[in-house]
């Protein structure tokens, strides 16, 4: 077993990939220096408020904007009226409908909180108290609140996630052993610390965009398409963001409202979402609703799983929060059907939140087999080692690596599961009822091309240089620890640069991809930029080492050398000014070589048309955790406290095992909130988001977090990366939430399947 | 409303004058008029921390402090906490040392409330610093790290 120990920072090995190099930006964070989208300086900025819809669906029929034009400094009121000549971009594929309009202030309303109006004045006040006097007339329609109005129907199967195999109605229905039961998640949301928001200007037709990005030139692209211009025209620039979690990674209707009416105006405008207007501008996660029938032999060998799943989703695009993700993979099963529907609301589109649809998928079947292995009496650690997939049943395919069992089995005695007594209501503590669970997390692993460039200045340092982004991930440190392992220069000897389209482009920061994706583009643009400095050193006329006699040279600890020891060592600077070297700059891009034309790249770079999915090669690929838990239940009061955290993680080869943990932690925490407090709640009369701030939305807060212990399962997997990886940011949440819900019921005999556990559910 | 206010704000030891609207929090004086950008705008609405500054030395919401209510007070923000020659802060070494930010964007809010709750004496246990560190929300959930840098933080200061 590997316990990751805290260990303090300063060992040679801690430059190098798998060392615990503290974060490489750390000190521009900790003083207050790093900065963030809305905090550049930028010459005559005016400030953009926006005003959002007040009905859940119809029709804007007229706005007064009156009264807002005469308050002192008020610049301008955007409304629907306003033709801001803008085009709808493509989606994340790249595909893109031709000649259709794009209204990021419609007339038609189809949410409550829908952007409608804007107001820009001289000051962020002169313009919030402008926006609360323009008056909006309009044509109410009558509006479907959530997935529980009577009027939303069963929503439309989307048949390309039906997945099936052996016949498992029949198997179900033979099996001596069955449950089946409905779980449900809510609304949930990112909350991340720093709102949305962005400073745009033009220069000419020249835009520049200080925003968050998960993804800088995938919104590049998007600016561009909207605006019409060439991509080249755009700059996103985004070297720190204040978290995302899925939300940061596209270009939003507020982007283009502040773009336009920078160019209306021929000023540079700033506009900051407030934090209620962050729950309506963009979607979190869907609510969904699952049914999970599971048939079992008696001795507890699964021989059917029927998976039906909906979520939410708008009325305008049909987005799958996909609740049988997780299903097909977990357990060797002969016999499965899965279908998942969308059930169109009066919302905003749902989207991506860390560990989109295989967190809620793992809610249900891994809720499930807890419920199976209380009705056959059996340990649930035993349930699932018993039923433990040999291989993909979904694909038919090897796995690549899969330390799931070791993080069972270790998760296990790192936690004490043997101590654990059967029954619930067994153990307890005074008033506290006790209950341990356990929740498996998985989530794929997805490559994307990436391109990176290595500079060496004639001052010895080396820039590593990437459009990629660093939302606390660690980016910035695990290129620098690769740069200096594939190098052989010291890390203090790194700068790295990041979070800018005019970069080279590379994988989003999103689905866990990023990681392994640009330290792979790094890892081979240093080994080439290391070929290059070897071989000016051993031709290059005015070089001290072109006389050694050598064959080649290493360079080690930021010095050059023969290994027999011919001639000279030097170092980079010595050597860049024999060379008469400014700088030495290498570029390279893990494209393939009949994809190497700048259309090619500018496709790659901005679009997921070329993002590997978990089984497109002769393996099935995924990262793998079990999460064990501890609650204490008050039985007077019915309030839920996690206790105590045991995780077990298989994702490969740990980069740098200190942001690897934080990530993990993060994740954890994350799913501790969706088990006890998150919640979005709609008022059902007109589609409001009740909740809409951060005192009532609850987020986990630090005295709500026990100690979390981590544990590394994993084995390096060259399959899945360049440098052994797998996905780390999102499988972290996976499995929390059951893991606490079987906890629950273990403590308390309530078997709750409808998130969150609050008291009223366990009184 | 367009009139201003003549303010003269002590911040991290010097001296700013500011031509504002009475209405402008100290949140926004630091981050639109004087450039001070490392104190962070969270909710705006004084329910996440991310704002926390010190006002005579406690710790303050700067959100829910208008800039003219806090004349004639001696104002600490993030940027002025580390020594004079540049070296960090025992908490914001700390925090670098045990990884307790991720995105950093609460991160100076947390320190800022951390250094003033060690000075409050609320670290007598990992409870008690959950407990007065529970102002703070940190979305990347770095909360285990910034127990265990405020712990070491405290009891290197006694």
């Amino acid at each position: 077993m590997t316990i990751m120990e805290t260990r303090k920072h300063g060992s040679a090995a801690d430059g190098l990939v798998g060392g615990r190099l503290s974060r490489f930006e750390g000190d521009l964070k900790v003083t207050g220096a790093a900065t963030y989208a809305l905090e550049y300086p930028v010459d005559g900025l005016a400030h953009a408020v926006l005003v959002q819809s007040t009905i859940a669906a119809g029709t804007v029929v007229a706005v007064d904007a009156s009264q807002a034009l005469a308050v002192p400094g008020v610049l301008m009121v955007l409304t629907p009226e306003d033709d801001l000549g803008l085009m709808t971009a493509s989606d994340w594929y790249g595909n893109r409908p031709e000649n259709q309009p794009f209204l990021p202030l419609p007339r038609e309303v189809t949410y409550n909180g829908q952007s409608i109006a804007a107001v820009v004045g001289e000051s962020r006040e002169q313009a919030i108290e402008a926006a609360k006097l323009v008056r909006v007339i309009y044509e109410e329609k009558p509006g479907i609140a959530d997935i529980d109005d009577a009027k939303a129907g069963k929503g439309k199967l989307m048949d390309n996630l039906s997945v099936a195999w052996g016949d498992a109605e029949a198997a179900f229905a033979a099996a001596p052993v069955r449950v089946e039961a409905e779980y449900r998640t809510p609304r949930e949301y990112h909350v991340a610390m720093e709102p949305h928001g962005l400073t745009a200007k033009w220069d000419g037709d020249q835009l520049t965009v200080w925003e968050p990005s998960q993804w800088t030139h995938g919104m590049q692209r998007n600016y561009a398409e909207w605006f019409g211009l060439p991509i080249e025209n755009v700059r996103m620039i985004s070297p720190f963001i204040g978290g995302g979690f899925g939300s940061k990674g596209v270009a939003l209707p507020y982007g283009a409202v502040a773009a336009a009416a920078a160019r209306k105006l021929g000023r540079p405008v700033k506009l900051a979402v407030t934090r209620p207007q962050n729950f309506t501008s963009y979607g979190g996660r869907a609510a969904t609703r699952q049914t999970i029938a599971l048939g079992a032999t008696e001795d507890g060998v699964l021989q059917a799983i029927i998976h039906r799943g909906a979520n939410e989703t708008s009325t305008y695009t049909d987005y799958p929060e996909q609740t049988g993700a997780a299903t097909p993979i977990l357990y060797k099963v002969e016999n499965f059907s899965s279908q998942s529907r969308v059930v169109p609301v009066n919302t905003v589109t749902p989207g991506a939140l860390r560990g989109p649809g295989k967190n809620p998928s793992a809610f249900g079947i891994e809720c499930a087999m807890e419920e199976l292995a209380y009705k056959l009496g059996m340990d649930p650690l035993e349930l699932r080692l018993k039923n433990y997939a040999d291989h993909d049943y979904q694909s038919g395919k090897p796995w690549s690596t899969r330390q799931l069992r070791e993080a069972l089995t270790q998760g296990a005695e790192a936690f004490g599961w043997s101590r654990r007594s059967h029954e619930p209501r067994s153990m307890r503590d005074g008033r506290q009822l006790v209950g341990w669970g356990i929740g498996c997390g998985t989530f794929p692993v997805l490559r994307a091309p990436s391109a990176a460039m290595i500079r060496i200045l004639a001052n010895g340092r080396v820039e590593v240089v990437s459009g990629a982004i660093d939302m606390g991930q660690g980016t910035y440190t695990i290129l620098a620890q690769t740069a200096s392992e594939a190098l052989g220069v010291p890390v203090d000897q790194i700068d790295v640069v990041l979070g800018d389209s005019r970069l080279p482009g590379s994988a989003i920061a999103g689905g866990s991809m990023l990681a392994g994706s640009i330290t792979g583009a790094v890892h081979k643009t240093a080994a080439a930029a290391r070929d290059e400095l070897i071989g000016l050193a051993l031709n290059d006329p005015n070089s001290p080492l072109r006389d050694t006699g050598a064959n080649t040279l290493t360079v080690s600890n930021g010095r050059i050398a023969s290994e027999l020891g011919q001639g000279p060592a030097l170092s980079l600077p010595e050597l860049m000014a024999a060379l008469g070297r400014t700088e030495i700059e290498v570029v390279r891009n893990t494209l393939p070589e009949d994809a190497q034309s700048l259309t090619d790249q500018n496709a790659a770079w901005s679009s997921m048309a070329r993002v590997q999915g978990p089984t497109m090669g002769d393996y099935s690929m995924h990262s793998w955790c079990a999460h064990f838990a501890e609650v204490r239940v008050d039985e007077d009061f019915g309030t839920v406290r996690v206790s105590r955290i045991v995780s077990a993680f298989d994702c490969g080869r740990l980069y740098n095992p200190k942001m690897v943990e934080s990530q993990w932690r993060g994740g954890i925490i994350m799913g501790i909130g969706q088990a006890l407090f998150e919640e979005g709640l709609v008022d059902g009369r007109n589609g409001r988001t009740i909740n809409n701030n951060v005192g009532d939305y609850l987020v986990p807060t630090n005295s709500d977090i026990p100690h979390i212990q981590v544990i590394s399962v994993g084995v390096p997997d060259h399959q899945a990366s360049a440098l052994g990886g797998k996905g780390v940011g999102e499988v972290g949440i996976v499995g929390v939430a059951p893991a606490i819900a079987n906890a629950v019921f273990h403590a308390t005999g309530k078997r709750v399947r409808d998130l969150p556990l609050t008291l009223d559910k366990l009184l | 409303m367009t009139r201003t206010i003549q303010l003269t704000l002590d911040i991290n030891g010097h001296s700013h004058e500011l031509d504002v609207e009475p209405r402008v929090t100290l949140l926004d004086a630091l981050r639109e008029h004087l450039l001070l950008t490392g104190t962070k705008k969270g909710c705006d609405q004084g329910q996440c921390g991310a704002c926390t500054c010190h006002v005579d030395g406690k710790r303050v919401l700067s959100c829910l402090t208008l800039a003219a209510q806090v004349e004639g007070r001696q104002i600490t923000t993030i940027e002025g906490i580390a020594a004079e020659n540049g070296d960090l802060h025992p908490v914001q070494a700390a925090f670098l040392e045990h990884d307790a930010f991720q995105c950093g964007y609460c991160t100076p809010g947390q320190i800022m409330s951390a250094v003033a709750c060690i000075k409050e004496g609320h670290t007598g246990s990992d409870e008690e610093i959950r407990e007065y560190m529970s102002g703070n929300l940190c979305r990347c959930g770095a909360y285990n790290s910034v127990v265990a840098a405020v712990r070491e933080a405290a009891e290197a200061a006694r």
